[in-house]
């Protein structure tokens, strides 16, 4: 092999090599000019080592025509998309493990054409994490605007008060807790098996307050099978607080709220067994839930409870339907606590998904209608922005 | 396993599905008994999970590690930077910080310093929120639009069924994706034209309901399927009929309990009347 001779034919020029910009410290970005020989009969092997003398892995290989800036996945505010400069992100982790903190990384790239080849000189660089991730202010943007709108409905709805639709599901608690009352059953809130962190979980733990303060105030009774222990304590301060709001502190009972099992199938057995053996007047399956949904709402439904569901898992809600004579669906849920509590700021809260729902509309209408003319008169950036403005990196 | 277990293992499994499956008919102490054993093998089996594979490997073994890094400090003075420079160098001190915050929720046990549970919770619930807002940003909204935004032609394309199908696709996508949306707009009045987009926009979430629905009772029949699969495996001589006589020992206790409820509800009427 002729190592060197063809250097005037696939000469690496500017050839460097950095941290791959906005990434948790992971890819190195090697980055070299593009040449006019670059072409399909070429190729590009790449080469990394932890030393600068020996200990190379060949980390990549492809064809000289590829392998552009302009194919790094990054928005237009964060990287140039040149066509005439060669980028290649390579995965460090994959290649050397954990990586260290510190540590140099040696580059080296042959390119060989036919029988020739011509080695690079070598580059090093070092990766680091990185606090940033400028490729995400599209969506820092969004969430500052949002924050900003939802400031002033806050205030607007202070001021002004907000009008809410009727939502069948929520009427009808009343309803369910005077049958209760009436029969002298107990009344079965079910959160469903998400955590704290799951939205759904938190409109429940919203609801089940208004439900424990109109359940105090009828002087009925709640019981809270819980799959969640965290979501069982915050539940046990909701109940609690709703009670004392209620003015019937002396009726609050500290296992109204109780721990089953976090193990999903047997939590259902249980509470399915509870169920039948108590016959409650009333159940309301309000939060995340998964495949033990129809196996608690069907029970539910033979003992002859009024049923009151709401979920965001959009799989599970067909058999809430079916087996419930209330459903909440999705956003419903999210509303329930605004619409129950009649509090200001959770009015406002709303306001803003109504708001973010008609720029969901807006956005989609002339989206469309912008992407169909760039296709007709051939405008690429249009294209292009709209799609860096709407991705998530 | 030798065969006498694999053939206990059978009537066990054989006997505890046809327990559960009891319930179909009725509550009974057989399905409680299936009910506890589930309860409880199901709460054993997450304790396991969570020692071996968060206590074990990301409490107790980092502090093993912090503890042995600290022998080293015995050969320094307090006062010499190399003391405190082994000290921060031993291992990861930030184990403790979800450590401590983990351990005060047990304090809720305990009346008098219950309100320490509070930091903990706080923070699940500070840490979920803040998880929660960027991911639903980017993918309940952003994403949501881009996946709708698509050209209404195809470029280069002539008009063929596939083109125009292509195009009555994107457009019933928005379509729907606009009339879902305002049904779910809680701060108009729904009247006029939003009650006829709302309307429609309940067709397209029934549509797509029914078919959530049908998916998922097929993905339960095959789970089903793989009950009566098993069960039909251990009616076989080889379990000595493991599924048969378990299923026919409760028919009888059906059929026996129906006779003595029956006798005794009938003794409990004479009583009450006499």
């Amino acid at each position: 092999m002729n190592l060197n001779a063809a250097a005037e034919i696939l000469f690496l020029d500017e050839f460097s090599a950095a941290d791959m910009p906005y990434d948790a410290g992971e890819e190195a970005l090697l980055k070299w000019k593009t040449s006019p020989l670059d072409s399909a009969q070429a190729t590009y092997q790449v080469f990394a080592s932890t030393m600068q003398t020996g200990g190379w892995i060949k980390v990549d290989e492809f064809s000289a025509d590829k392998k552009f800036a302009s194919d790094i996945k990054l928005p237009f505010w964060a990287w140039k998309a040149r066509k005439d400069l060669h980028a290649v992100a390579i995965p460090l982790e994959t290649h050397f493990g954990k990586l260290e903190k510190n540590k140099e990384y040696f580059f080296k790239i042959i390119s060989i054409k036919g029988r020739q080849k011509f080695e690079s000189e070598i580059v090093s660089t070092q990766v680091k994490r990185n606090w940033f991730n400028f490729a995400r202010l599209n969506n820092l943007v969004f969430v500052l605007v949002i924050f900003g709108i939802f400031i002033w409905t806050v205030s607007h709805a202070k001021r002004k008060g907000l009008f809410i639709r009727r939502i069948a599901g929520l009427d009808a608690i009343d309803e369910a807790i005077g049958r209760a009352t009436e029969m002298g059953r107990p009344i079965y809130y079910i959160t469903g098996i998400g955590s704290m962190s799951s939205i759904s979980t938190i409109a429940s733990t919203f609801i089940l307050g208004e439900v424990a303060g109109k359940v105090a105030q009828y002087d009925s009774y709640v019981k809270v099978p819980h799959y969640n222990p965290i979501v069982m304590t915050v539940c046990k301060e909701v109940v609690r607080q709703a009670y004392l709001q209620a003015g019937r502190p002396d009726s609050y009972r500290e296992d109204m709220n109780f721990f089953v099992s976090s193990d999903q199938f047997s939590y259902a057995a249980s509470v399915d067994g509870m169920i039948t053996r108590e016959k409650p007047a009333a159940c309301f399956l309000i939060g995340h839930f998964m495949a033990e949904s129809l196996l608690l709402a069907e029970v539910g439904a033979t003992v002859g409870a009024i049923q009151i569901a709401g979920t965001d898992s959009e799989h599970q809600l067909p058999f809430f339907f079916t087996t419930c004579d209330y459903t909440l669906i999705g956003e419903e849920l999210y509303a329930a606590g605004a619409y129950l509590s009649k509090e200001p700021m959770l009015l406002s809260t709303l306001r803003l998904q109504d708001y973010g729902k008609f720029f969901v509309i807006v956005a989609v209408v002339i989206g469309i209608a912008l992407m169909t003319l760039s296709v007709q008169y051939k405008w690429d950036l249009t294209d292009k922005i709209l799609e860096n403005i709407f991705k998530t990196y | 396993m030798s065969e006498t277990w694999l053939i206990i293992g059978g009537w066990v499994a054989a006997g505890l599905t046809i327990f559960i499956f009891s319930f179909l008919y009725k509550d009974n102490p057989f399905f409680k008994i299936a009910e506890h054993l589930y309860l409880g093998a199901g709460m054993g089996w997450w304790f396991q999970v969570m020692f071996y594979n968060i206590w074990k490997p990301k409490v107790w073994e980092p502090v093993k590690i912090l503890v042995n890094g600290l022998q080293i400090i015995q050969s320094y003075h307090i006062w010499k930077p190399e003391f405190w420079k082994a000290v921060w160098t031993a291992g990861d001190w930030t184990i403790f910080i979800p450590t401590l915050l983990g351990l005060s929720l047990i304090t809720q046990f305990f009346q008098k310093i219950s309100w320490v549970s509070r930091y903990g919770f706080t923070f699940i619930m500070g840490y979920g929120a803040g998880l929660v807002i960027p991911v639903s940003v980017s993918t309940d909204f952003m994403t949501q639009i881009l996946g709708t935004i698509k050209p209404l032609f195809k470029v280069g394309t002539e008009m063929s069924w596939a083109s125009f199908f292509y195009t009555f696709n994107t457009f019933l996508i928005a379509f729907g994706l606009v009339c879902v949306l305002i049904y779910f707009f809680f701060s108009a009045e729904q009247k006029g034209l939003v009650k006829k987009a709302s309307n429609i926009g309940i067709y397209f979430l029934m549509l797509y309901f029914g078919a959530a629905f049908g998916n998922t009772v097929m993905g339960r029949f095959s789970l089903l399927y793989g009950r009566f699969d098993d069960l039909y495996k251990y009616s076989s001589v080889k379990y000595f009929y493991a599924a048969q006589i378990i299923a026919a020992a409760l028919a009888v206790y059906f059929i026996l309990n129906h006779f003595i409820s029956a006798k005794k509800s009938r003794a409990a009427q004479d009583n009450s009347g006499s």
